[in-house]
């Protein structure tokens, strides 16, 4: 688990005789500095009497002085840079927009409420993208077909970037290369003296009827707050300086969506779906934040708004860990500095939006991705709910974290990349706790990630003991 | 001149038109004799119409299972269903309503299926199309992508088709070389033969060219017909010698030694009683001859008798010939005598059609040396006989009407030619709160866009605006500083584009009128020239139609010689009963595709902006333009008014400013010209009542057990047919029916007496004859043809063909008709009540359970038959049995068809039902079949069509009836509580009159009042559809007074009368399908009653359930308002839509209120 310290001590494993109560060894948590960086996510007085045109507006006017100097880079300094207005056919130049991408199986609220088709219900897909999607650019005025060396299905909606290529006078731009933002500026890593560990989980899953995960997730709590393992593991964890769990604390089965469209008097005797769970998820945080700072984000399924950014849990729902200094209850996406490392990271709809309408599937990679673009929600708010925000577009990376997560990842994985200007991001998809029983591990020191996974019925026959620590 | 009815020596009394069309006369050279089209006249005494049978169909039930929640006290009695007796006032207005029953019931049929499957007729069409068939906004992209074969050649002209034209160049009609037709080749009368598809024709008078028949001096008819070659050339054509004409019967002793002194003394007479004589007419009536020829109406012994044909100089004459004659004319020899006229009442072109065998759309070929080319006409006629062209078709010939052949549309002769379809919008910029005027507000964009009939896309995309405009991809913009300017280059580009049929969305009562009147304001002088015809000037007048399928309208038209003017509004006001006529909802309805629509405010504001704002109302001033091209070919109207139009043989322009009765008039003109039949001019006068038809009243009741349905197919025309009912064998006397014996007639139901087709076949059951077998060949074709076009002609024939057999009916129905015949059209439904009577005695005599079978048949309304095994295929092999036994004790070809099994089945009442229908396959059922209940019905809210609709599905589809009313319960309780979100609540009346005119005070009326007292720009005007809700107002208050408008009612927040829409719209039809599963008095007490209850809870339980609100209504939110961005197709522009009729506009304003209050709320939470 703790890499440096996983050789175990003669005399000392778990069998030998429980040493008395005031020979116990305390073991001091590390504590680390931590500020909060998160503003940018909170909404103040909130109003919905906006548009969406304007998030776009701002998106696409923050990023083409970037977009330019990308393309300018790219394909060099006397590239013309054209509006689509001042466009003419045959003409080699260069374009900055946001990508539309047309998806004929994208669902459409309106063909749900329309009262004559409803009686054929619109399959659920996994993804939507098809052959007939088109890719469409569109700048502050006017939009135009893409085509050529762009791979369509990659592609989504909400996405800055610079075409080079033609229009060939049909209408239709060809387009013979693309560059996105690329990653933005990166504030220099402190040198950390000691190993100091964050502890990323997401996907709690309370209250799903899945019973075998709470096992796991109690393991979790006691590996943290070293009431498991032997002296060297305890003094492992004390290593551990932050928990931070990325979203989806409740279970999708705590959801009654309908419940929303049933009249008040008939949901005023019924408790939402989610009242058991929350109480649960109070005393599961209570363990933790007796012993360990925990940021809390909200994910889709948690009580909270839908659109991103999802503001943090309300405290009231917490009577007993609120209590607690420690216990952050915090946005989504958050954002924070952590012995000067800078961590952001979301409960993973972004990426899970992206996954759905395009042809990436790792998260990872989309992870990436978006990094590239700069952005970190590109299909908000065109797929993916989002504040109507007016005049700034929070979701732009404005600056290179080092540490960027996304949740609720069907699987873990962690890379580090290297960007062209020197910016060093270790990359880790959380892996959704209920299903997978892994959280992860972040080395703040070294950036080094690794995964611990809560396995009580081992299934390989080489795992040892309830607690499985895989490296 | 002024076409008034005094004009044409009629008396202005009788001749308001009856179903006709007044037209005005042409002004100019070319000026059409002013007359009445009238079918006839409707007077104030005029009759109810027959009514028809409204039961036709025979039932049958063999019920084992008793029906869930029958009703043992309903049993079920046989009951006359009088309808259609006494002349009271209000029926009367109803003229003729049987005339086009058959027909509406037919089309109603289908359009049921329409809005049930989405519009299954038009399936096969939508495979081909889905490439085009995109999802909603991208539009623009939609333009940009449409690809031209002829590009590539543009290119090569180095002429872009986007390109921008700077503001102020110069305009020439040769701005784009593919506006223009195709050249065309030289043509040698001599050596080549002509051959075009006649899509319009009208007459004029004239002078008769060199060489062709007719007469030498003076003033003759020429008929003129338009079309286009297989090559896409236009033809107009010139056809000489062809003479109006009528009969009147010999007096005795008149031979041919008298034909000369009648001729005179009429000729004179005529002429005395012209007023004026501005043509300088000197012979009026040409020739007279005798020809042996028979009355149609009644059988007299197939008495040959003389008739005088009487030819006159021009159509215009004919009514004073016919009138002096009637009033009696004496000459040489003999005394004074009263004249009935036959056939004087037929329109010209039509004479002129029957004569010639031309039909609607038909292809006429010319033969080599029949015909004469003119030459482009550079100087001024120098010889009056060689004329020079006078239109701006491409060819321009003379022919004489003997010497042309037109060709029957059968085989490789129903091929359409490459016609050009043009479809305009045009946007103006109206004042603040005031709806443009043409004197006052300028035209500010016209689209264009242009499709060759048979091609997917357009291949024209032009707008012309007024100030600069950016550039859209895809299309041409022309950018003019000078309104002037736009208007004439927009006239110009019309004749050079040549469009043969004109379409676009009320394009006759509000584009051409507002373009015509501004040009006239503009002094546009060169632009009202719309026509072929050079120096036919098109002008607007005012036209009253009015017929029992569409009632009274007030309608504009123009003249536009050679081109057909096919407003795709009139098309679907005609065709379609729908909840909204904008374009809006019709494209949503057919396409299931939104358009942005933009209010006229906003327009002026678009336009006073920059070329980027201009740009956008460009793109959704070409959108406009597009959408009726795409709704033409989805609804293939063009395709099916062709063919109705070859069928019944009268000019496509008829089908769209004409009744029904003139097409039947066509077929029986024909029909009887064979027979030397003529026929008479009656003059319509009241008559006897006779019962309507019988319905046997149905058994209510949820039947969860397969019903067969058998159904008597084209009940009247086959009646028609197998009882050999015409006028030509009706007995009127008993001296005629003495002279036969008791087995050549028959005595029907009504005590009528017709004799039978031994003695004499009739001509209408020859014309349904023929017209059925021509629809089981146009199937047989259609199961064989596998080319999609040709499949939608073909479908689109049987269909004109049915609906052509149907109205046979009506038309001897029709009281102010052409040629009623009360005695047919009795006997038909008599024959039809009597039928249905022996149907359901010989069904119930042999399925009981005493003859081998499982149990006791049953008729309902229709043929019911039930099998014990709960199996379609069981129930289906009855059906045939049944059908085919019952089949054989009729007279052919009068047959009782099997049609559909219903599984289950709810049975409201004898017009309302729903079942699942089982036709095709016995495992699946092939659709949801409702009639007469509330899922069409536009007074209602859409509430109501949804939650009867889903009721439906959830009793017939999940057999699920507890499921339904629980449904019932829940949706009942929302709207008491206010959860039912706007847009289902919204009532839409159309504003028809002022609220002086209207008798009583009604909701919609007031609303429009207040509204216009509140801000005059964005009230309702007349002849929009106004959408209101009910609002809870003071105890006592008239409901009329608590109507109001959505958006005030959302920006306000002002409480909806939820105990209203209860109780006056969801109660009854809910009580109604419930009723038959509940029993009456259940339904009401399970259904209608709702709890309330409330308890507190802790703050985190409460948090969470408002937390959850404000999350479902986040999702909405976004899901919206994206949804109107992809639908307004741009991201970066604010969405201005004010569509009224998208389902999601209150939605939206809605959630955005809902949110804000939420928002509030839960951040009392200290959120």
């Amino acid at each position: 688990m703790f890499s440096d310290l996983s050789g175990q001590k003669q005399g000392q494993c778990l069998l030998s005789p429980p040493l008395f109560e005031d020979q116990a060894p305390v073991f001091e948590r590390t504590s680390s500095r931590y500020c909060p960086r998160s503003e940018r996510y909170s909404l103040g007085e909130r109003s919905f009497s906006r548009q969406y045109a304007h998030i776009y507006a701002a998106r696409l006017m923050q990023m083409k002085p970037l977009l330019s100097e990308a393309a300018q880079q790219k394909w060099g300094a006397e590239v013309p840079i054209k509006k689509l207005c001042d466009l003419q056919a045959g003409e080699q130049c260069c374009i900055v927009g946001t990508l539309f991408k047309g998806m004929e199986l994208q669902p459409s609220i309106l063909k749900e409420i329309s009262d004559e088709l409803n009686l054929l219900p619109q399959p659920a897909r996994v993804k939507y993208i098809s052959e007939t999607d088109k890719l469409i650019l569109e700048d502050e005025l006017q939009r135009i077909k893409l085509e050529g060396k762009i791979d369509r299905d990659k592609c989504v909606t909400g996405s800055v970037i610079a075409v080079y290529g033609a229009e060939k006078n049909d209408g239709i731009f060809t387009v013979e290369d693309f560059c996105t933002a690329d990653f933005p500026a990166q504030t220099p890593r402190p040198a950390l003296s000691c190993d100091t560990f964050v502890l990323l989980a997401s996907g709690l899953g309370l209250g799903s009827s899945r019973a075998d995960s709470m096992l796991g997730l109690q393991l979790l709590v006691d590996m943290v707050t070293g009431q498991l393992g032997e002296q060297q593991e305890q003094n492992g964890a004390a290593t551990i300086s932050r928990i931070i769990l990325a979203g989806n604390l409740l279970s999708q089965n705590t959801q009654e969506k309908d419940a929303a469209l049933k009249p008040k008097y008939l949901t005023k005797k019924t408790q939402a779906g989610s009242v058991e769970a929350v109480r649960l998820l109070d005393e599961l945080l209570l363990q933790l934040v007796a012993s360990v700072p925990v940021d809390v984000m909200p994910g889709q399924y948690d009580p909270t708004n839908y659109t991103l950014p999802q503001q943090p849990l309300h405290p009231c729902m917490f009577p007993l860990s609120s209590a607690y200094p420690t216990l952050h209850l915090v946005s989504n996406p958050y954002q924070a500095d952590i012995d000067g490392v800078r961590v952001l990271g979301t409960s993973g709809q972004n990426v899970r939006d992206i996954q759905r309408y395009s042809s990436m599937d790792n998260h990872l990679d989309i992870l990436e991705e978006t990094l590239q673009l700069q952005h970190m929600a590109p299909t908000a708010p065109d797929t993916l709910g989002c504040y109507p925000f007016y005049q700034k577009d929070p979701f732009i990376l404005e600056d290179c974290p080092h540490v960027y997560f996304s949740g609720n990842a069907p699987s873990f994985q962690s890379k580090i990349i290297t960007g062209a200007g020197g910016q060093e991001v270790l990359l880790v998809t959380v892996p959704e706790f209920s299903g997978t029983q892994t959280a992860c591990l972040v080395n703040l020191r070294t950036l080094s990630c690794e995964p611990v996974t809560f396995s009580a019925f081992c299934v390989g026959e080489d795992e040892e003991g309830p607690m499985n620590v895989s490296h | 001149m002024k076409c008034t009815p005094t004009a044409v020596g009629a008396n202005p009394n009788k001749e308001i038109c009856g179903e006709g069309v007044r037209r005005g006369q042409r002004p100019g050279l070319n000026a059409r004799d002013s007359h009445w089209f009238g079918a006839s006249a409707v007077c104030p005494r005029r009759r109810t119409p027959p009514a028809p049978v409204a039961g036709r169909r025979a039932a049958a039930v063999i019920p084992f299972a008793a029906p869930i929640g029958s009703f043992p006290h309903l049993s079920p009695p046989l009951c006359k269903n009088v309808r259609g007796t006494g002349c009271f006032p209000q029926t009367r207005a109803a003229i003729g309503r049987a005339e086009v029953k058959e027909g509406r019931d037919m089309e109603f049929k289908r359009r049921n299926n329409d809005s049930l499957m989405g519009g299954a007729p038009q399936s096969k069409w939508a495979k081909k199309n889905t490439e085009w068939e995109d999802s909603p906004s991208q539009f623009e992209e939609e333009l940009s992508m449409f690809l031209d074969a002829d590009m590539d050649i543009e290119d090569q002209e180095g002429q872009a088709s986007h390109d921008v034209i700077p503001v102020g160049d110069l305009f020439t009609t040769d701005l784009n070389p593919r506006w223009r037709r195709p050249p065309a080749p030289a043509l040698d009368p001599s050596t080549d033969t002509l051959v075009f598809q006649q899509i319009d024709l009208d007459y004029y008078l004239g002078v008769t060219a060199a060489g062709m028949p007719g007469q030498s001096q003076g003033k003759a008819p020429i008929v003129r017909m338009f079309g286009v070659t297989d090559n896409g050339n236009s033809v107009c054509c010139h056809i000489h010698g062809f003479a109006p004409y009528f009969y009147v019967p010999a007096p005795n002793g008149f031979t041919s030694a008298h034909l000369g002194e009648f001729q005179n003394e009429l000729n004179s007479a005529v002429l005395k009683d012209m007023r004026s004589n501005k043509d300088n007419i000197s012979v009026t009536v040409l020739a007279v001859d005798i020809t042996r020829k028979e009355n149609m109406y009644g059988y007299h012994g197939k008495r040959v008798l003389d008739f005088l044909r009487i030819t006159m100089a021009m159509p215009r004459l004919i009514a004073p010939a016919k009138r002096l004659l009637e009033q009696g004319l004496k000459f040489g020899p003999f005394p004074l005598h009263y004249y009935q006229a036959f056939e004087a009442n037929i329109d010209f072109e039509i004479r002129f059609m029957v004569d010639t065998n031309v039909v609607g759309c038909c292809w006429i070929e010319l033969p080599k040396g029949k015909y004469r080319v003119r030459a482009e006409n550079d100087l001024l006629v120098t010889d009056s006989q060689c004329l020079g062209k006078v239109s701006f078709c491409q060819y321009e010939v003379d022919i004489g009407w003997t010497d042309f052949v037109s060709h029957p549309a059968e085989g490789d002769w129903q091929r359409i030619a490459p016609l050009r379809v043009l479809s305009f919008d045009i946007e103006c910029a109206g004042r603040k709160g005031i709806f443009p005027e043409a004197d006052k507000d300028p035209v500010i964009q016209i689209a264009s866009m242009v499709q060759r009939q048979g091609e997917t896309e357009p291949f024209i995309r032009t707008v012309f605006t007024l100030q600069s405009c950016a550039s859209i991809v895809g299309s041409q913009i022309l950018c003019f500083t000078q309104e002037t300017k736009l208007l004439q280059s927009w006239a110009e580009f019309l004749r050079t584009v040549d469009p043969d049929i004109i379409t676009g969305y009320n394009i006759q009562n509000f584009d051409f009128p507002y373009l015509l009147n501004r040009a006239a304001t503009l002094k546009v002088n060169p632009f009202p020239y719309l026509g072929r015809i050079r120096n036919s000037k098109s002008v607007l007048r005012d036209l009253n139609f009015q017929s029992k399928q569409m009632g009274r309208r007030e309608n504009k038209t123009m003249n536009m010689e050679g081109r057909v003017q096919f407003d795709l509004l009139q098309v679907l006001l005609r065709d379609y009963k729908l909840r909204s006529y904008t374009l809006n909802a019709v494209s949503f309805h057919f396409l299931q595709e939104q358009k942005e629509d933009v209010q006229h405010s906003i327009i002026t504001d678009l336009q006073n902006g920059n070329e980027q704002t201009r740009r956008r109302l460009a793109v959704y001033c070409l959108k406009d333009a597009y959408l009726p091209l795409r709704l033409l070919q989805k609804l293939m109207c063009v395709i099916n008014y062709m063919e109705m139009a070859r069928v019944t043989g009268v000019p496509l322009t008829y089908l769209l400013s004409r009744g029904q009765q003139i097409k039947v008039v066509s077929q029986l003109l024909r029909q009887a010209m064979k027979q030397d039949l003529v026929m008479p001019v009656v003059k319509t006068e009241g008559g006897e009542d006779y019962t309507g038809a019988t319905v046997i009243e149905p058994e209510k009741g949820y039947y969860s057990i397969p019903i067969a349905t058998l159904d008597f197919s084209s009940l009247y025309p086959s009646i028609m047919m197998a009882h050999n009912l015409c006028y030509t064998t009706l007995l009127q006397n008993t001296q005629d029916k003495d002279s036969l014996s008791p087995e050549d007639f028959i005595k029907t139901p009504t005590g009528n007496f017709f004799v039978k087709s031994s003695v004499r076949k009739g001509l209408l059951p020859e014309i349904l004859e023929n017209l059925l077998s021509a629809r089981k060949r146009a199937k047989a074709e259609l199961k064989k043809e596998t080319d999609p076009f040709k499949r939608q002609v073909l479908d689109g024939r049987q269909l004109a063909l049915k609906i052509s057999a149907n109205s046979v009916y009506g038309f001897t129905g029709a009281q102010v008709g052409k040629l009623p015949c009360l005695e047919i059209s009795q006997s038909v439904t008599g024959f039809g009540r009597q039928m249905i009577e022996q149907t359901k005695q010989l069904v119930e005599s042999k399925y009981t359970i005493s003859n081998g079978y499982q149990a006791d048949a049953k008729i309902l309304t229709r043929s019911w038959l039930s099998s014990e095994l709960p199996q379609v295929n069981e129930a289906m092999s009855i059906g045939r049995e049944a059908a085919e036994w019952v089949s054989s004790h009729f007279i052919s070809p009068i047959k009782l068809e099997f049609e559909k099994v219903y599984y289950p089945y709810l049975l409201i009442n004898k017009k309302r039902y729903a079942g699942l229908y089982f036709s095709s396959s016995a495992d699946t059922h092939d659709k949801m079949d409702c009639k007469g209940i509330e899922t069409v019905r536009r007074d209602n809210c859409p509430l109501v069509a949804n939650l009867i609709n889903t009721c439906l599905q959830k009793i017939l589809i999940d057999r699920d009836p507890q499921g339904a009313v629980d449904h019932a319960k829940e949706v009942i309780s929302d709207l008491l509580c206010n959860r039912i979100d706007i847009s289902q609540l919204v009532i839409t009346k159309e504003l028809t009159r002022t609220a002086q005119e209207y008798a009583g005070k009604q909701a919609h009326v007031e609303l429009a009042e207040r509204m216009r007292k509140r801000d005059a720009g964005s009230a309702p005007n007349l002849g929009d559809r106004v959408p209101y809700v009910i609002i809870k107002a003071a105890k006592g208050a008239a409901a009329y007074m608590k109507s109001e408008d959505p958006i005030y009612v959302l920006e306000n927040s002002i409480p909806i009368d939820t105990q209203y829409y209860l109780e006056q719209q969801l109660s009854k039809p809910l009580l109604r399908i419930f009723e038959p599963i509940l029993g009456e008095s259940k339904a009401e007490s399970v259904l209608l009653t709702a709890v309330c209850d409330f308890c507190k809870k802790k703050e985190s339980e409460l948090y969470q359930k408002e937390i959850y609100h404000l999350n479902t209504l986040e999702e909405r939110f976004s899901r919206l308002w994206t949804q109107c961005q992809r639908c307004q197709g741009s991201l970066h522009e604010d969405v201005l839509c004010t569509s009224r009729d998208c389902p999601i506009f209150y939605m939206r304003k809605k959630v955005q209120k809902d949110l804000d209050d939420q928002s509030k709320l839960v951040s009392r939470f200290g959120w």
